[in-house]
């Protein structure tokens, strides 16, 4: 009879830990350390929604998170120009060119593109609910091979940010006015390149780069 | 007692050098590198402003931290490119190129472009004047050549 009094809490620990392991589904990472990119090509934005600041806007919020990660990022106010002088002002015509051949002019190898697919303020009577969407993609500048995809999706109310005991109602006008996107979009890069077992795995620059413990870490 | 409270201080110690470990720390000196891409998206006519921060950035880092964020060198090379200042572009490429080795490439195309471009130009380049927009002066954009 004391079998079941020691096996339900045993059962109970393992439920426990497989809940916490399987929290963020793991990625698989072997075509990314294969690939072993160490410079990055961050391309101009797509942008899937009806606002015309985002793209960039949320570009330039991408080098410096890609860069901590350990990788060589090219200049993306830089490369946007470069890219517009060649003839490809439009990003979507930057996502669907030859990812081969776009790595060849930079040098670069591998690329990433993000397109946003939220970017939006919903207007309530005291308080503005602000959704961002994002989808990631890094493919190899050799094969042209997705090496690594995220989405993320962070949606905020800015009566969070209305703390202000002066003047609550104020702070809520302001945010309502000037919704503010920049965090939450910083908050998607964090949590998309540096999440165990959902990030970038680190680059040569990185100290923990060739760690096999680090699985975008 | 001593050890207990010498114990206790070590445990103090080890909490604050943890919670300082926890502090956003960054392998380079960004600057506000963002808010100033961002500042140029938002209001891209300021491009004198943005040139000038950029270029606050650049220094800073070289001073403080003997070391300038990788595409640094070459995004103020390319706004000073863009404010016709195509001498010091050049500087800041081969700075880029000397810093990052993986910039190699992109940065011999775009000295080359560039050199191309200032011996095609007749005398120097028209005080702050900006050069006009991608795409109107044929031969003027600094474009990639395909290999």
């Amino acid at each position: 009879m004391s079998r079941p009094g020691l096996l339900l809490p045993l059962l109970g620990f393992l439920f426990l830990s497989l809940g916490c392991a399987a929290a963020p589904p793991k990625k698989d990472y072997s075509a990314f350390r294969a690939a072993d990119p160490r410079s990055i090509l961050i391309v101009p934005v797509v942008n899937n929604t009806t606002n015309v600041e985002a793209p960039g806007l949320f570009l330039s919020t991408l080098p410096i998170p890609v860069a901590e990660r350990g990788f060589y990022v090219f200049p993306v106010n830089m490369v946007k120009g470069v890219l517009e002088n060649e003839g490809l002002s439009d990003p979507n015509l930057v996502h669907t060119a030859d990812t081969a051949r776009l790595c060849n002019l930079f040098g670069a190898d591998a690329v990433l593109y993000v397109s946003i697919e939220a970017w939006t303020a919903k207007y309530m009577v005291i308080n503005t609910e602000v959704t961002v969407e994002f989808d990631y993609v890094m493919k190899d500048g050799k094969t042209g091979d997705t090496i690594w995809k995220e989405r993320r999706r962070v949606v905020s109310n800015s009566s969070d940010g209305a703390q202000d005991p002066l003047s609550p109602l104020v702070m809520a006008v302001i945010a309502k006015a000037y919704p503010n996107y920049m965090p939450l979009a910083r908050n998607a890069n964090s949590r998309v390149f540096t999440a165990p077992g959902i990030g970038l795995p680190a680059g040569p620059r990185h100290k923990e780069y060739g760690n096999p413990a680090d699985s975008g870490k | 007692m001593t050890v207990r409270r010498f114990s206790f201080l070590l445990l103090a110690a080890f909490a604050a050098a943890a919670s300082a470990g926890c502090a956003p720390k960054t392998a380079y000196l960004w600057g506000d590198y963002d808010s100033v891409l961002y500042a140029h998206y938002a209001n891209p006519q300021d491009s004198e402003r943005y040139l000038e921060r950029l270029g606050q950035i650049v220094q800073k880092a070289e001073v403080e931290k003997d070391k300038v964020p990788p595409g640094l060198y070459a995004e103020y090379g390319y706004a000073l490119f863009e404010a016709g200042r195509l001498d010091e572009a050049i500087v800041y490429y081969r700075k880029e190129r000397e810093e990052w080795e993986e910039s190699r490439v992109f940065m011999d195309k775009m000295i080359r472009n560039t050199q191309r471009l200032k011996e095609n130009r007749p005398g120097p380049a028209p005080g702050g004047e900006l050069p006009p927009p991608a795409g109107t002066t044929p031969g003027a954009a600094p474009a990639v050549e395909a290999k």
